[in-house]
């Protein structure tokens, strides 16, 4: 499972995909939401936007 | 003859016989949204709705809620008015270590439980009740908790008939020490059915202490035998020392409260409009305002599950739904992802394409 930012929208907040080991997104989410945050704490870093 | 005066009887008893008694929410395992009755590996995470599944080491045990009429005993279970139960599965033989723990919990939001005024003087007494049954027998264990985990009371509770529906009754003198939540929307209380835990996490039954205690010491290790089970239903916690008859609530009133916390959402289609050519937002307007502002939009991962109708026409969406902004506690905002086909601005109706498309938020404790 990895975490990747979507595309940014001016004036809001970044989004990331949450992209799991059979390659789906089933969730999206905001830099606080809590799960996002516990991964981050176990060392991870979210993938940037695919060019 | 007209009746002209109340028993003093009455007046005077500290058993509640109004609704909404009981403290614990889905406490007799209706409620399964994010699920649907499938068995998932108790990792840390939530499994039948408000019920948490908490290990320190992934694997070890499934949970499930059960409708089937089909344990051994089952009609003790039935004929006391449960059709559900929250069903562990051991997955191992795990010798459990000094630092180990494994349980169910459901946290308890503190608006909800801040008239028990635990932390002060005046803390009242609670009595937890359910029914239990394991394919192991004994001892076996669970605790109180405060949101900090530095308060914390452990219990104990005898299974003595493997097989067997067994009703419990715990009575618990409100903690006068340490430091509650309160009327917050945190977590006010949090109740441990333990499934096996080291040294570190037991302690002696029956008393208030200040470390973070999940069962009684010695209690019986469910995660221990490969294919043990245990089974609860029926858990309510109230005010009082007696464990009085379970409060039952019409079923769509007991949804509502698990969607303060969880929503599963089977969505009709939603109004909005076309920000650019490639997408449409619009917002959903939640059954009943959540707990906190939720930060993620969970749906099936299939972009096709889903679509958009426009002027005349529909198309499916070309990337799956996601989190937009404002999304607050009273309303989530969604963005449906699809090729280049919408005028600017013009209104849109974003729906599910197939029958199990759904959008789903969280705003658990």
């Amino acid at each position: 499972m990895i975490y990747k930012y979507l595309p940014a929208v001016e004036g809001e907040q970044r989004i990331l995909a949450r992209i799991d080991d059979d390659n789906k997104c089933r969730m999206t989410c905001t830099e606080q939401h809590p799960e996002y945050l516990a991964w981050v704490a176990e060392g991870n870093t979210p993938e940037p936007v695919d060019e | 003859m007209a009746l002209t005066q109340v028993d003093q009887g009455l007046l005077s008893t500290n058993a509640q016989y109004t609704g909404f008694k009981n403290r614990i929410i889905n406490g007799a395992m209706m409620i399964d949204q994010r699920n649907a009755g499938a068995s998932v590996a108790g990792n840390s995470v939530y499994t039948l709705d408000r019920w948490q599944a908490f290990s320190s080491v992934n694997s070890k045990y499934n949970v499930q809620q059960t409708p089937s009429a089909t344990e051994t005993g089952y009609a003790t279970r039935v004929n006391a008015g449960f059709t559900n139960y929250l069903a562990v599965t051991s997955s191992s033989a795990y010798s459990v270590g000094s630092g180990d723990y494994f349980g169910i919990e459901q946290p308890i939001e503190g608006y909800n439980v801040a008239d028990l005024g635990f932390g002060t003087a005046n803390a009242k007494t609670v009595t937890l009740s359910f029914w239990a049954y394991s394919s192991l027998t004994g001892t076996f264990g669970g605790a109180l908790r405060n949101s900090a985990h530095n308060r914390s009371y452990p219990f104990s509770y005898s299974i003595p008939t493997a097989n067997t529906w067994t009703q419990i009754s715990i009575t618990v003198a409100g903690d006068t020490s340490g430091t509650w939540v309160g009327a917050t929307n945190g977590v006010g209380l949090d109740l441990v059915f333990c499934l096996g835990a080291g040294s570190t996490f037991s302690g002696t039954a029956g008393s208030w202490s200040s470390n973070n205690y999940l069962t009684a010491t010695g209690a019986t290790s469910v995660v221990g035998t490969n294919g043990a089970t245990f089974y609860v239903t029926g858990v309510q916690l109230e005010v009082g020392s007696t464990a009085t008859s379970f409060d039952y609530r019409p079923y769509g009133t007991e949804l509502q409260l698990c969607q303060r916390y969880y929503l599963k959402n089977f969505f009709a289609p939603i109004a909005g409009y076309s920000p650019t050519s490639s997408r449409a937002d619009g917002t959903v307007v939640f059954p009943v305002p959540m707990r906190i502002a939720p930060t993620a939009l969970e749906q099936t991962g299939t972009a096709s599950d889903y679509g958009v109708y426009y002027t005349g026409s529909g198309t499916t969406c070309t990337s799956v739904p996601t989190f937009a902004s404002p999304t607050t506690a009273y309303g989530g905002y969604v963005r449906f992802n699809c090729s280049a086909v919408f005028s600017v601005g013009g209104g849109t109706l974003m729906a599910p394409y197939t029958t199990g498309a759904y959008l789903a938020w969280s705003a658990e404790l």
